[in-house]
């Protein structure tokens, strides 16, 4: 798996983590890999079992009190029991002082060490969401995400068919633009997507015909959003006279991104069908939905009830028995 | 034009995924479809019009079709409602068992 370095996370955060280099290490041999991360304690009292040394070790007020109880021997030798494997990052908290041993040790055995003056618990955790950001599965999708009304709706379809256009028609009416032509997906825990553009590209879009725009020039700062989370998938198709459409909506079709579940919709084009609004419709819908409505099933109710009271007005067997 | 009385044999009567199942075969033809229920009439492939009608387990059904597929149109609609629409039929139809 690919990881970071302790030199990244300082470089990156170092103002964020209140972080600074108390031993660089420019050899270290393990990659920070996985976002969680180590309290050490019983390592450092001899129980190495299932030490779970692939993860950053943090150095907090416990463990340095548990090394200051410690005869000069002991606490070598308590170190030492840290460092019986090769460990990606140790992080003293608190702003601690630091064992001079401990500092030795991170260098002979080339150890990054940082210090936080940030107390342990909040670094522990703006540290995991870090890492999390970092270590998400992500994808590329090819389509646009722009927020309408605040509902994150994801355009898929084949090139051409009109996605760039139908965003760039959403921000004309007042909607944020996220990414055009390449999104980037990255799973947050426990099941969100979360949908931004590519660095370089930022909110420049592709407009055939026209050329390369950029939104953000062109329609100010309220026109785009730097990320948001994709909650429909809106997939725009060629309108084939033979597929079937949706025509209820009672149950919501999903699909899966990088194994979250995400309804979709499906908007097949015909010449003069306004997109943008049948978008803002899907969007609307979707909120309508989140809040526990379905007005399909509402609708379905109504005449199932409105039936029954026929049928007991009219009982079958009055209708007339064929048999 | 073909004309031909049906009735509703599944227990739910012609609830919206009945309905649904209705107009996919109907729009499948290219016959005019019309169906009426005693003096209401709608179009046969209308989802919204189909449920204005509102036929409840043994209601008659008046199924008119016209246009070039005009006999295997009927046929296949009338024989679709006959099935219940997929659904079955129910016991206390009085229908076709």
């Amino acid at each position: 798996m690919q990881g970071i370095s302790a030199a990244q996370l300082h470089d990156e955060r170092r103002q964020e983590l209140d972080l600074e280099v108390i031993v660089a290490a420019p050899n270290a041999r393990l990659p920070i890999t996985v976002s969680d991360v180590n309290r050490p304690g019983l390592a450092l009292a001899g129980f190495t079992e299932n030490f779970l040394y692939e993860r950053i070790q943090i150095l907090g007020e416990t463990e340095m009190l548990y090394l200051d109880t410690l005869s000069a021997n002991q606490r070598g030798a308590a170190l030492d029991h840290l460092f019986e494997c090769d460990l990606p990052c140790l992080i003293v908290s608190k702003g601690l002082p630091i064992e001079p041993r401990l500092q030795e040790l991170c260098e002979s055995r080339q150890v990054p060490l940082l210090r936080t003056r940030m107390s342990t618990t909040p670094f522990i955790h703006q540290l995991t969401a870090y890492l999390n950001n970092v270590f998400a599965p992500r994808m590329t999708l090819h389509g646009s995400l722009v927020d309408v009304y605040g509902v994150g709706l994801l355009f898929a379809g084949d090139s051409g068919i009109g996605k760039s256009e139908t965003a760039l028609d959403l921000v004309e009416r007042g909607h944020r633009l996220v990414a055009d032509d390449i999104v980037i997906v990255s799973r947050r825990p426990p099941s969100i997507l979360i949908g931004s553009s590519n660095e370089l590209l930022g909110h420049r879009m592709e407009i055939r015909g026209v050329g390369i725009i950029d939104i953000r020039e062109m329609f100010g700062i309220r026109a785009t959003r730097v990320r948001k989370r994709v909650e429909v998938e809106v997939r725009l198709v060629r309108w084939d006279p033979a597929a079937p459409y949706e025509r209820l909506g009672l149950e919501d079709r999903t699909t899966s991104i990088l194994g979250v579940r995400v309804p979709y919709v499906t908007i097949p084009l015909v010449p003069g069908k306004n997109v943008a609004v049948l978008a803002e419709v899907v969007a609307m819908n979707h909120l309508i939905k989140s809040s526990g409505r379905n007005p399909a099933a509402d609708l379905d109710e109504r005449l199932k009830m409105m039936m029954q009271k026929d049928q007991a007005a009219f009982p079958v067997g009055d209708v007339g028995d064929t048999e | 034009m073909i004309r031909r009385t049906v009735r509703v044999v599944n227990e739910l009567g012609l609830h919206m995924r009945a309905a649904n199942v209705f107009v996919e075969r109907a729009s499948s033809l290219i016959s005019i479809v019309q169906v009426s229920r005693g003096e209401l009439r709608v179009n046969g492939k209308s989802i919204m019009g189909l449920m204005m009608l509102a036929a409840p387990l043994g209601t008659e059904l008046v199924i008119e079709v016209e246009g070039p597929d005009e006999e295997v149109a009927a046929e296949t609609l009338v024989r679709l409602v006959e099935m219940g629409f997929g659904e079955g039929v129910s016991g206390n139809s009085g229908g076709p068992k």
